[in-house]
Protein backbone atom coordinates (compact mmCIF):
# COMPACT_ATOMS: atom_id res chain seq x y z
CA UNK A 1 0.00 0.00 0.00
CA UNK A 2 1.70 3.15 -1.06
CA UNK A 3 0.76 5.95 1.48
CA UNK A 4 1.10 9.44 0.21
CA UNK A 5 3.66 11.35 1.40
CA UNK A 6 3.15 13.94 4.72
CA UNK A 7 1.96 17.16 3.43
CA UNK A 8 4.82 18.82 4.61
CA UNK A 9 8.09 18.64 2.74
CA UNK A 10 10.38 15.85 4.25
CA UNK A 11 13.45 17.56 5.33
CA UNK A 12 16.23 16.53 3.03
CA UNK A 13 18.64 15.45 6.10
CA UNK A 14 19.51 12.12 7.50
CA UNK A 15 17.36 11.57 10.60
CA UNK A 16 18.96 9.83 13.41
CA UNK A 17 17.14 6.69 12.28
CA UNK A 18 17.88 6.69 8.87
CA UNK A 19 21.47 7.30 9.79
CA UNK A 20 21.26 4.34 12.32
CA UNK A 21 19.30 2.01 10.11
CA UNK A 22 22.30 3.18 7.11
CA UNK A 23 25.01 2.08 9.27
CA UNK A 24 23.93 -1.42 10.40
CA UNK A 25 23.06 -1.76 6.81
CA UNK A 26 26.68 -0.80 5.35
CA UNK A 27 28.33 -2.80 8.59
CA UNK A 28 26.57 -6.20 8.19
CA UNK A 29 27.18 -5.84 4.31
CA UNK A 30 30.96 -5.81 4.83
CA UNK A 31 30.87 -8.30 7.34
CA UNK A 32 28.92 -10.54 5.13
CA UNK A 33 31.71 -10.00 1.77
CA UNK A 34 34.49 -10.42 4.16
CA UNK A 35 33.55 -13.18 6.55
CA UNK A 36 35.95 -16.06 6.19
CA UNK A 37 33.64 -18.55 8.01
CA UNK A 38 30.88 -18.90 5.29
CA UNK A 39 28.52 -19.85 7.96
CA UNK A 40 29.14 -17.00 9.96
CA UNK A 41 28.35 -15.01 6.17
CA UNK A 42 25.10 -16.08 5.84
CA UNK A 43 24.15 -15.75 9.91
CA UNK A 44 25.58 -11.94 8.98
CA UNK A 45 23.37 -11.88 6.41
CA UNK A 46 20.22 -12.75 7.88
CA UNK A 47 20.76 -9.63 10.27
CA UNK A 48 21.88 -7.63 7.02
CA UNK A 49 17.50 -8.74 5.85
CA UNK A 50 16.39 -7.19 8.98
CA UNK A 51 18.18 -3.93 8.62
CA UNK A 52 16.88 -3.20 5.40
CA UNK A 53 13.39 -4.53 6.00
CA UNK A 54 13.56 -1.60 8.79
CA UNK A 55 14.88 0.46 5.90
CA UNK A 56 11.95 -0.61 3.76
CA UNK A 57 9.28 0.17 6.46
CA UNK A 58 10.97 3.67 7.31
CA UNK A 59 10.71 4.45 3.59
CA UNK A 60 6.81 3.83 3.72
CA UNK A 61 7.45 0.59 1.28
CA UNK A 62 5.75 -2.00 3.62
CA UNK A 63 5.68 -4.30 0.31
CA UNK A 64 9.01 -4.86 -0.19
CA UNK A 65 9.76 -4.98 3.49
CA UNK A 66 7.39 -7.61 3.70
CA UNK A 67 9.37 -9.65 0.88
CA UNK A 68 12.35 -8.62 2.43
CA UNK A 69 10.89 -10.62 5.57
CA UNK A 70 9.42 -13.45 3.95
CA UNK A 71 11.80 -14.67 1.49
CA UNK A 72 15.57 -13.84 3.36
CA UNK A 73 14.44 -14.52 6.87
CA UNK A 74 12.11 -17.41 6.37
CA UNK A 75 13.92 -18.59 2.46
CA UNK A 76 16.92 -17.79 1.79
CA UNK A 77 18.91 -18.47 5.39
CA UNK A 78 17.40 -21.74 4.82
CA UNK A 79 18.15 -22.91 1.40
CA UNK A 80 22.02 -21.32 1.78
CA UNK A 81 22.70 -23.47 4.88
CA UNK A 82 20.80 -26.81 3.54
CA UNK A 83 23.68 -26.26 0.79
CA UNK A 84 25.99 -25.53 3.42
CA UNK A 85 25.34 -28.81 4.72
CA UNK A 86 26.32 -30.51 1.71
CA UNK A 87 29.94 -29.11 2.25
CA UNK A 88 32.94 -29.52 4.38
CA UNK A 89 33.66 -27.22 7.07
CA UNK A 90 37.35 -26.02 6.95
CA UNK A 91 38.43 -24.10 10.55
CA UNK A 92 40.45 -20.96 9.67
CA UNK A 93 42.42 -19.02 12.17
CA UNK A 94 41.58 -15.47 10.62
CA UNK A 95 37.87 -14.15 11.26
CA UNK A 96 38.13 -12.17 7.76
CA UNK A 97 39.38 -12.18 4.31
CA UNK A 98 42.32 -10.30 4.00
CA UNK A 99 41.53 -7.27 1.32
CA UNK A 100 42.25 -7.31 -2.44
CA UNK A 101 44.00 -3.64 -2.44
CA UNK A 102 43.91 -3.25 -6.06
CA UNK A 103 40.03 -4.20 -5.94
CA UNK A 104 39.22 -2.31 -3.10
CA UNK A 105 40.76 0.56 -4.55
CA UNK A 106 38.56 0.05 -7.70
CA UNK A 107 35.61 -0.38 -5.95
CA UNK A 108 36.40 2.96 -3.58
CA UNK A 109 37.06 4.78 -7.24
CA UNK A 110 33.53 3.48 -8.27
CA UNK A 111 31.92 4.67 -5.41
CA UNK A 112 33.31 7.94 -4.92
CA UNK A 113 32.71 8.51 -8.95
CA UNK A 114 29.25 7.40 -7.86
CA UNK A 115 29.21 9.78 -4.99
CA UNK A 116 29.73 12.47 -6.79
CA UNK A 117 26.05 12.21 -8.29
CA UNK A 118 24.59 12.30 -5.64
CA UNK A 119 23.96 15.90 -5.38
CA UNK A 120 21.54 15.86 -8.53
CA UNK A 121 19.18 12.95 -6.81
CA UNK A 122 16.30 14.76 -5.48
CA UNK A 123 15.54 14.48 -1.62
CA UNK A 124 13.92 11.14 -0.59
CA UNK A 125 10.55 11.81 -0.39
CA UNK A 126 10.67 15.26 -2.17
CA UNK A 127 7.57 16.44 -3.87
CA UNK A 128 9.96 17.66 -6.47
CA UNK A 129 11.21 13.76 -7.47
CA UNK A 130 10.13 13.12 -10.75
CA UNK A 131 8.77 9.27 -9.98
CA UNK A 132 6.75 10.67 -7.51
CA UNK A 133 5.03 14.01 -9.30
CA UNK A 134 4.59 12.58 -12.76
CA UNK A 135 1.33 13.44 -13.85
CA UNK A 136 1.29 10.66 -16.31
CA UNK A 137 2.45 7.49 -14.01
CA UNK A 138 3.07 7.83 -10.54
CA UNK A 139 -0.09 10.19 -10.02
CA UNK A 140 -2.02 8.54 -12.65
CA UNK A 141 -1.75 5.25 -10.70
CA UNK A 142 -2.41 6.62 -7.12
CA UNK A 143 -5.71 8.40 -8.68
CA UNK A 144 -7.01 5.76 -10.94
CA UNK A 145 -5.98 2.61 -9.43
CA UNK A 146 -8.89 2.19 -7.15
CA UNK A 147 -11.71 3.37 -9.38
CA UNK A 148 -10.50 0.74 -12.00
CA UNK A 149 -9.77 -2.20 -10.43
CA UNK A 150 -11.24 -1.21 -6.82
CA UNK A 151 -8.38 -2.33 -5.45
CA UNK A 152 -7.07 -0.29 -1.65
CA UNK A 153 -3.55 -1.29 -2.69
CA UNK A 154 -2.15 0.35 -5.18
CA UNK A 155 0.93 -1.94 -5.27
CA UNK A 156 -1.12 -4.86 -6.24
CA UNK A 157 -3.24 -3.09 -8.46
CA UNK A 158 -0.54 -2.28 -10.82
CA UNK A 159 1.77 -5.58 -10.11
CA UNK A 160 -1.82 -8.06 -11.19
CA UNK A 161 -3.76 -5.80 -13.50
CA UNK A 162 -1.73 -2.43 -15.47
CA UNK A 163 1.16 -4.54 -15.16
CA UNK A 164 -0.55 -7.85 -15.20
CA UNK A 165 1.42 -9.52 -18.09
CA UNK A 166 4.81 -8.89 -16.22
CA UNK A 167 3.62 -10.75 -13.53
CA UNK A 168 2.82 -13.61 -15.32
CA UNK A 169 5.73 -13.34 -16.64
CA UNK A 170 7.60 -13.05 -13.47
CA UNK A 171 5.39 -16.05 -12.24
CA UNK A 172 6.53 -18.50 -15.10
CA UNK A 173 10.07 -17.35 -13.82
CA UNK A 174 9.81 -18.71 -10.58
CA UNK A 175 7.94 -21.86 -12.31
CA UNK A 176 11.24 -22.28 -14.53
CA UNK A 177 13.87 -21.53 -11.63
CA UNK A 178 12.30 -24.52 -10.07
CA UNK A 179 12.58 -26.69 -13.54
CA UNK A 180 15.61 -25.40 -14.02
CA UNK A 181 16.87 -27.07 -10.16
CA UNK A 182 15.38 -29.85 -10.70
CA UNK A 183 17.79 -30.32 -14.14
CA UNK A 184 20.96 -29.19 -12.67
CA UNK A 185 20.46 -31.56 -9.75
CA UNK A 186 19.78 -34.10 -12.02
CA UNK A 187 16.80 -34.91 -10.22
CA UNK A 188 13.07 -35.59 -12.03
CA UNK A 189 10.65 -35.39 -8.83
CA UNK A 190 11.40 -32.22 -6.46
CA UNK A 191 10.43 -34.27 -3.04
CA UNK B 1 -4.73 14.57 15.43
CA UNK B 2 -3.93 11.28 16.87
CA UNK B 3 -1.82 10.66 19.86
CA UNK B 4 1.48 10.52 17.95
CA UNK B 5 0.88 13.94 16.66
CA UNK B 6 0.92 15.69 19.58
CA UNK B 7 3.65 18.09 20.91
CA UNK B 8 5.71 17.13 23.92
CA UNK B 9 8.53 19.37 23.92
CA UNK B 10 9.69 22.26 21.80
CA UNK B 11 7.76 21.32 19.22
CA UNK B 12 8.88 17.49 18.59
CA UNK B 13 5.65 15.45 18.76
CA UNK B 14 5.75 11.38 20.37
CA UNK B 15 6.03 10.51 16.85
CA UNK B 16 9.56 12.21 16.85
CA UNK B 17 10.45 10.31 20.32
CA UNK B 18 9.22 7.10 18.84
CA UNK B 19 11.82 7.53 16.08
CA UNK B 20 14.14 8.82 18.54
CA UNK B 21 13.82 5.31 20.54
CA UNK B 22 13.65 3.27 17.15
CA UNK B 23 17.28 4.81 16.35
CA UNK B 24 18.61 3.71 19.85
CA UNK B 25 17.21 0.26 19.36
CA UNK B 26 19.02 0.24 16.16
CA UNK B 27 22.41 1.48 17.84
CA UNK B 28 21.73 -1.54 20.31
CA UNK B 29 21.43 -3.90 16.99
CA UNK B 30 25.32 -2.43 16.00
CA UNK B 31 26.18 -3.15 19.33
CA UNK B 32 25.24 -7.13 18.90
CA UNK B 33 26.47 -7.08 15.92
CA UNK B 34 29.89 -7.13 17.25
CA UNK B 35 28.93 -10.61 19.13
CA UNK B 36 27.31 -12.01 15.33
CA UNK B 37 30.61 -11.19 13.64
CA UNK B 38 33.01 -11.83 15.89
CA UNK B 39 32.06 -15.51 17.32
CA UNK B 40 33.62 -17.09 18.41
CA UNK B 41 31.38 -20.15 18.59
CA UNK B 42 28.48 -20.62 16.33
CA UNK B 43 26.71 -20.66 19.69
CA UNK B 44 27.07 -17.28 20.06
CA UNK B 45 26.05 -16.27 16.18
CA UNK B 46 22.67 -17.96 16.96
CA UNK B 47 22.09 -16.07 20.00
CA UNK B 48 23.14 -12.83 18.44
CA UNK B 49 20.86 -13.67 15.35
CA UNK B 50 17.98 -14.57 17.95
CA UNK B 51 18.74 -11.02 19.79
CA UNK B 52 18.59 -9.27 16.49
CA UNK B 53 15.27 -10.62 15.31
CA UNK B 54 13.72 -9.74 18.14
CA UNK B 55 15.53 -6.15 18.38
CA UNK B 56 13.74 -5.75 15.01
CA UNK B 57 10.59 -6.81 15.63
CA UNK B 58 10.70 -3.91 18.12
CA UNK B 59 12.26 -1.19 15.36
CA UNK B 60 8.98 -2.55 12.80
CA UNK B 61 6.71 -2.11 15.62
CA UNK B 62 7.66 1.68 17.00
CA UNK B 63 8.24 3.00 13.56
CA UNK B 64 4.39 1.17 12.64
CA UNK B 65 3.48 3.63 15.83
CA UNK B 66 6.04 6.53 14.63
CA UNK B 67 4.40 6.23 11.30
CA UNK B 68 0.66 6.05 12.45
CA UNK B 69 0.91 3.00 9.83
CA UNK B 70 -0.72 0.12 11.44
CA UNK B 71 -0.67 -2.28 8.82
CA UNK B 72 3.25 -2.18 8.89
CA UNK B 73 2.81 -4.14 11.89
CA UNK B 74 2.27 -7.16 9.62
CA UNK B 75 5.57 -6.73 8.98
CA UNK B 76 6.64 -7.28 12.57
CA UNK B 77 4.31 -10.16 12.68
CA UNK B 78 6.49 -11.86 9.79
CA UNK B 79 9.58 -11.12 11.13
CA UNK B 80 8.45 -12.67 14.17
CA UNK B 81 7.29 -15.72 12.81
CA UNK B 82 9.79 -16.34 10.95
CA UNK B 83 13.25 -15.29 12.99
CA UNK B 84 12.05 -18.65 15.05
CA UNK B 85 12.89 -20.12 11.58
CA UNK B 86 15.75 -18.88 11.33
CA UNK B 87 16.95 -19.74 14.90
CA UNK B 88 15.78 -23.34 14.83
CA UNK B 89 17.39 -23.51 11.19
CA UNK B 90 20.92 -22.36 12.44
CA UNK B 91 21.09 -24.02 15.75
CA UNK B 92 19.99 -27.58 14.13
CA UNK B 93 22.46 -27.06 11.23
CA UNK B 94 25.50 -26.21 14.19
CA UNK B 95 24.29 -29.29 16.22
CA UNK B 96 23.62 -32.19 13.71
CA UNK B 97 26.01 -30.91 10.88
CA UNK B 98 25.53 -34.10 8.21
CA UNK B 99 22.62 -35.53 10.33
CA UNK B 100 19.17 -34.39 9.85
CA UNK B 101 20.26 -31.35 7.61
CA UNK C 1 15.56 -56.37 8.57
CA UNK C 2 12.00 -56.06 7.78
CA UNK C 3 10.86 -56.76 11.44
CA UNK C 4 12.36 -53.62 12.22
CA UNK C 5 10.55 -51.55 9.96
CA UNK C 6 7.25 -53.17 9.87
CA UNK C 7 6.96 -52.77 13.90
CA UNK C 8 7.82 -48.95 14.89
CA UNK C 9 8.29 -50.14 18.52
CA UNK C 10 11.93 -52.10 17.65
CA UNK C 11 13.21 -48.10 16.19
CA UNK C 12 14.85 -47.43 19.63
CA UNK C 13 17.09 -50.78 19.52
CA UNK C 14 18.14 -49.90 16.20
CA UNK C 15 20.16 -47.73 16.84
CA UNK C 16 23.70 -49.03 16.06
CA UNK C 17 22.88 -50.90 13.16
CA UNK C 18 25.15 -50.41 10.34
CA UNK C 19 24.38 -48.08 7.73
CA UNK C 20 24.00 -50.28 4.82
CA UNK C 21 21.40 -52.50 6.36
CA UNK C 22 19.58 -49.18 7.47
CA UNK C 23 19.47 -48.79 3.62
CA UNK C 24 18.57 -52.36 2.74
CA UNK C 25 15.43 -51.76 5.38
CA UNK C 26 14.27 -48.33 3.80
CA UNK C 27 14.65 -50.71 0.61
CA UNK C 28 12.37 -53.29 1.84
CA UNK C 29 10.28 -51.12 3.25
CA UNK C 30 9.74 -49.33 -0.38
CA UNK C 31 9.52 -51.93 -2.27
CA UNK C 32 5.75 -52.80 -1.70
CA UNK C 33 4.55 -49.16 -2.46
CA UNK C 34 4.33 -46.08 -3.85
CA UNK C 35 7.81 -44.54 -4.44
CA UNK C 36 6.03 -41.27 -3.00
CA UNK C 37 4.12 -42.41 -0.39
CA UNK C 38 5.16 -42.63 3.40
CA UNK C 39 5.51 -45.95 5.05
CA UNK C 40 2.65 -46.77 7.67
CA UNK C 41 3.79 -45.54 10.76
CA UNK C 42 2.77 -45.12 14.43
CA UNK C 43 1.45 -41.58 14.10
CA UNK C 44 4.26 -39.57 14.69
CA UNK C 45 5.97 -37.96 12.10
CA UNK C 46 9.64 -38.57 13.30
CA UNK C 47 9.32 -42.35 14.29
CA UNK C 48 10.86 -43.00 11.01
CA UNK C 49 13.46 -45.69 10.39
CA UNK C 50 15.08 -43.39 7.39
CA UNK C 51 17.50 -41.42 9.73
CA UNK C 52 21.17 -43.10 11.08
CA UNK C 53 19.47 -43.04 14.37
CA UNK C 54 16.05 -43.07 16.22
CA UNK C 55 15.09 -39.72 15.12
CA UNK C 56 13.60 -37.60 18.32
CA UNK C 57 14.08 -33.89 18.11
CA UNK C 58 14.33 -31.78 21.43
CA UNK C 59 11.50 -31.45 23.99
CA UNK C 60 11.85 -27.31 22.82
CA UNK C 61 11.62 -27.07 19.39
CA UNK C 62 9.08 -29.86 18.32
CA UNK C 63 6.09 -28.47 20.79
CA UNK C 64 7.23 -24.66 19.92
CA UNK C 65 6.86 -25.62 15.75
CA UNK C 66 3.17 -27.27 16.68
CA UNK C 67 2.05 -23.81 18.28
CA UNK C 68 3.99 -21.68 15.93
CA UNK C 69 3.36 -23.51 12.69
CA UNK C 70 -0.45 -23.29 12.46
CA UNK C 71 -0.37 -19.14 13.35
CA UNK C 72 2.70 -18.77 11.13
CA UNK C 73 0.38 -20.84 8.13
CA UNK C 74 -2.91 -18.61 8.69
CA UNK C 75 -1.19 -15.66 8.95
CA UNK C 76 0.48 -16.35 5.62
CA UNK C 77 -3.10 -16.94 4.25
CA UNK C 78 -3.86 -13.74 5.52
CA UNK C 79 -1.10 -11.92 3.84
CA UNK C 80 -2.34 -13.16 0.63
CA UNK C 81 -6.20 -13.35 1.21
CA UNK C 82 -5.56 -9.72 2.53
CA UNK C 83 -2.96 -8.07 -0.08
CA UNK C 84 -5.83 -5.61 -1.58
CA UNK C 85 -6.34 -4.11 1.09
CA UNK C 86 -3.42 -4.14 2.93
CA UNK C 87 0.70 -4.86 2.55
CA UNK C 88 1.08 -7.95 1.12
CA UNK C 89 0.26 -10.25 -1.82
CA UNK C 90 0.22 -13.98 -2.91
CA UNK C 91 3.87 -14.03 -3.30
CA UNK C 92 4.72 -13.05 0.57
CA UNK C 93 2.30 -15.50 1.16
CA UNK C 94 3.40 -18.10 -0.55
CA UNK C 95 7.23 -17.44 0.41
CA UNK C 96 5.44 -17.31 4.33
CA UNK C 97 3.42 -20.72 3.64
CA UNK C 98 6.68 -22.33 2.02
CA UNK C 99 8.31 -21.10 5.44
CA UNK C 100 5.77 -22.90 7.61
CA UNK C 101 7.02 -26.18 5.49
CA UNK C 102 10.68 -25.61 6.28
CA UNK C 103 9.63 -24.98 9.67
CA UNK C 104 8.19 -28.65 10.05
CA UNK C 105 11.09 -30.41 8.23
CA UNK C 106 13.53 -28.65 10.96
CA UNK C 107 11.03 -29.95 13.86
CA UNK C 108 9.94 -33.75 12.58
CA UNK C 109 12.90 -34.33 10.02
CA UNK C 110 13.54 -33.93 6.59
CA UNK C 111 13.00 -37.03 5.17
CA UNK C 112 9.84 -37.52 6.95
CA UNK C 113 8.77 -34.55 6.30
CA UNK C 114 9.53 -35.28 2.34
CA UNK C 115 7.45 -38.58 2.52
CA UNK C 116 4.38 -36.92 4.35
CA UNK C 117 4.31 -33.93 1.65
CA UNK C 118 4.01 -36.12 -1.47
CA UNK C 119 5.99 -34.54 -4.68
CA UNK C 120 2.62 -34.48 -6.19
CA UNK C 121 1.05 -32.06 -4.23
CA UNK C 122 4.41 -29.55 -4.57
CA UNK C 123 4.18 -29.94 -8.08
CA UNK C 124 0.55 -29.88 -8.24
CA UNK C 125 1.25 -26.33 -6.58
CA UNK C 126 3.54 -25.62 -8.73
CA UNK C 127 1.95 -26.32 -12.05
CA UNK C 128 -1.39 -25.88 -10.79
CA UNK C 129 -0.61 -21.97 -9.78
CA UNK C 130 0.97 -21.24 -13.47
CA UNK C 131 -2.02 -23.17 -15.47
CA UNK C 132 -4.72 -20.86 -13.38
CA UNK C 133 -2.98 -17.94 -13.82
CA UNK C 134 -2.21 -18.50 -17.67
CA UNK C 135 -5.87 -19.51 -17.69
CA UNK C 136 -7.22 -16.70 -15.78
CA UNK C 137 -5.41 -14.51 -18.77
CA UNK C 138 -6.72 -16.71 -21.32
CA UNK C 139 -10.15 -16.55 -21.05
CA UNK C 140 -10.56 -13.14 -22.20
CA UNK C 141 -8.86 -13.21 -24.94
CA UNK C 142 -10.86 -16.56 -25.85
CA UNK C 143 -14.19 -13.97 -25.28
CA UNK C 144 -12.44 -11.56 -27.90
CA UNK C 145 -10.12 -9.35 -25.73
CA UNK C 146 -7.03 -8.61 -24.35
CA UNK C 147 -4.60 -10.89 -22.21
CA UNK C 148 -5.61 -10.46 -18.21
CA UNK C 149 -8.32 -7.94 -19.14
CA UNK C 150 -10.54 -8.75 -16.10
CA UNK C 151 -13.65 -7.22 -16.85
CA UNK C 152 -14.71 -9.35 -19.24
CA UNK C 153 -14.09 -12.53 -17.15
CA UNK C 154 -17.61 -14.50 -16.80
CA UNK C 155 -17.51 -14.17 -12.89
CA UNK C 156 -21.69 -13.49 -12.06
CA UNK C 157 -22.61 -11.01 -9.35
CA UNK C 158 -19.37 -10.17 -8.27
CA UNK C 159 -17.31 -7.53 -9.17
CA UNK C 160 -15.27 -9.21 -11.91
CA UNK C 161 -12.14 -6.50 -12.06
CA UNK C 162 -11.64 -7.55 -8.09
CA UNK C 163 -11.94 -11.17 -7.90
CA UNK C 164 -10.15 -12.01 -11.25
CA UNK C 165 -7.09 -9.87 -9.51
CA UNK C 166 -7.94 -12.25 -6.22
CA UNK C 167 -8.15 -15.01 -8.21
CA UNK C 168 -4.89 -14.55 -10.17
CA UNK C 169 -2.93 -13.64 -6.71
CA UNK C 170 -4.32 -16.67 -4.34
CA UNK C 171 -4.98 -19.36 -7.01
CA UNK C 172 -2.00 -18.11 -9.36
CA UNK C 173 0.88 -16.75 -7.96
CA UNK C 174 0.80 -17.74 -3.97
CA UNK C 175 0.86 -21.44 -5.38
CA UNK C 176 3.86 -21.20 -7.74
CA UNK C 177 5.67 -19.53 -5.30
CA UNK C 178 5.08 -21.68 -2.54
CA UNK C 179 4.90 -25.14 -4.49
CA UNK C 180 8.70 -23.82 -6.23
CA UNK C 181 10.30 -22.59 -2.69
CA UNK C 182 9.16 -26.25 -0.91
CA UNK C 183 10.52 -28.10 -4.43
CA UNK C 184 13.70 -26.18 -3.97
CA UNK C 185 13.99 -27.21 -0.20
CA UNK C 186 13.19 -30.90 -0.78
CA UNK C 187 15.73 -30.32 -3.68
CA UNK C 188 18.45 -28.95 -1.64
CA UNK C 189 18.16 -31.00 1.20
CA UNK C 190 19.14 -34.13 -0.76
CA UNK C 191 21.70 -32.79 -2.80
CA UNK C 192 23.25 -33.57 -6.17
CA UNK C 193 23.14 -37.05 -7.47
CA UNK C 194 27.26 -37.32 -8.30
CA UNK C 195 26.04 -40.97 -9.16
CA UNK C 196 23.72 -40.94 -12.00
CA UNK C 197 21.83 -43.37 -10.67
CA UNK C 198 18.83 -41.80 -9.04
CA UNK C 199 17.32 -40.19 -11.97
CA UNK C 200 13.67 -40.55 -12.06
CA UNK C 201 12.76 -43.51 -9.79
CA UNK C 202 12.49 -41.33 -7.01
CA UNK C 203 15.08 -43.40 -4.44
CA UNK C 204 16.24 -42.13 -1.40
CA UNK C 205 19.36 -44.44 -1.26
CA UNK C 206 21.78 -43.78 -3.86
CA UNK C 207 23.06 -40.07 -2.15
CA UNK C 208 21.93 -40.96 1.65
CA UNK C 209 25.06 -42.87 1.50
CA UNK C 210 27.76 -40.68 0.00
CA UNK C 211 26.29 -37.80 2.35
CA UNK C 212 26.42 -39.62 5.36
CA UNK C 213 29.29 -41.28 4.86
CA UNK C 214 32.63 -40.29 7.11
CA UNK C 215 33.08 -38.91 10.39
CA UNK C 216 30.29 -36.22 9.93
CA UNK C 217 27.60 -39.73 10.75
CA UNK C 218 30.16 -40.41 13.66
CA UNK C 219 29.32 -36.65 15.07
CA UNK C 220 25.46 -36.40 13.95
CA UNK C 221 24.90 -39.62 16.08
CA UNK C 222 26.99 -38.29 19.23
CA UNK C 223 25.25 -34.93 18.91
CA UNK C 224 22.20 -36.92 19.00
CA UNK C 225 22.66 -39.59 21.75
CA UNK C 226 23.59 -36.40 24.29
CA UNK C 227 19.84 -35.77 24.33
Amino acid sequence: MTAPLPASPVVAQVTAIEASLLAFVVLTALATALARDVLAAVIVFGAYSLGMAALYTFYRAPDVALTEAAISAGVTTVLLLLTLAKTTRIDHETAFESVNLPAAGAAGFLFAGLLLTMSDIPAIGSPDAPVWSNPDVTQWYLAESYAQTHVENTVMAVLAAFRGFDTFGEAVVVFAGGIAALIVLHREVFA
Amino acid sequence: MSVVDASLIAGYTVGDFLLLAAAGFTVLAIGMLYRAVKGPTMQDRVLAVNVLGTNTVVILAILSAALSEPTFLDIALVYALLNFLMAIAISKFTVERGGVL
Amino acid sequence: MSDVVDDTDMTDTASDTAEDSEVNASLDAESDLPPHRAVSRSGRLDSEERQGTPYTESQVIMPTVKIVAPIAFTFGLFITFHGSGSPGGGFQGGAIMAAVVFMIAFAFGIESTRDWLANTVVVALAVGGALVFAGIGLVPVALGGAFLQYDLLPIPILDPVKYGMEGVEILGIAPIVAGVLMGLFFLLARGFNSVGGGLGDGSLDEDESIDESGPLEEDAADAGGDR
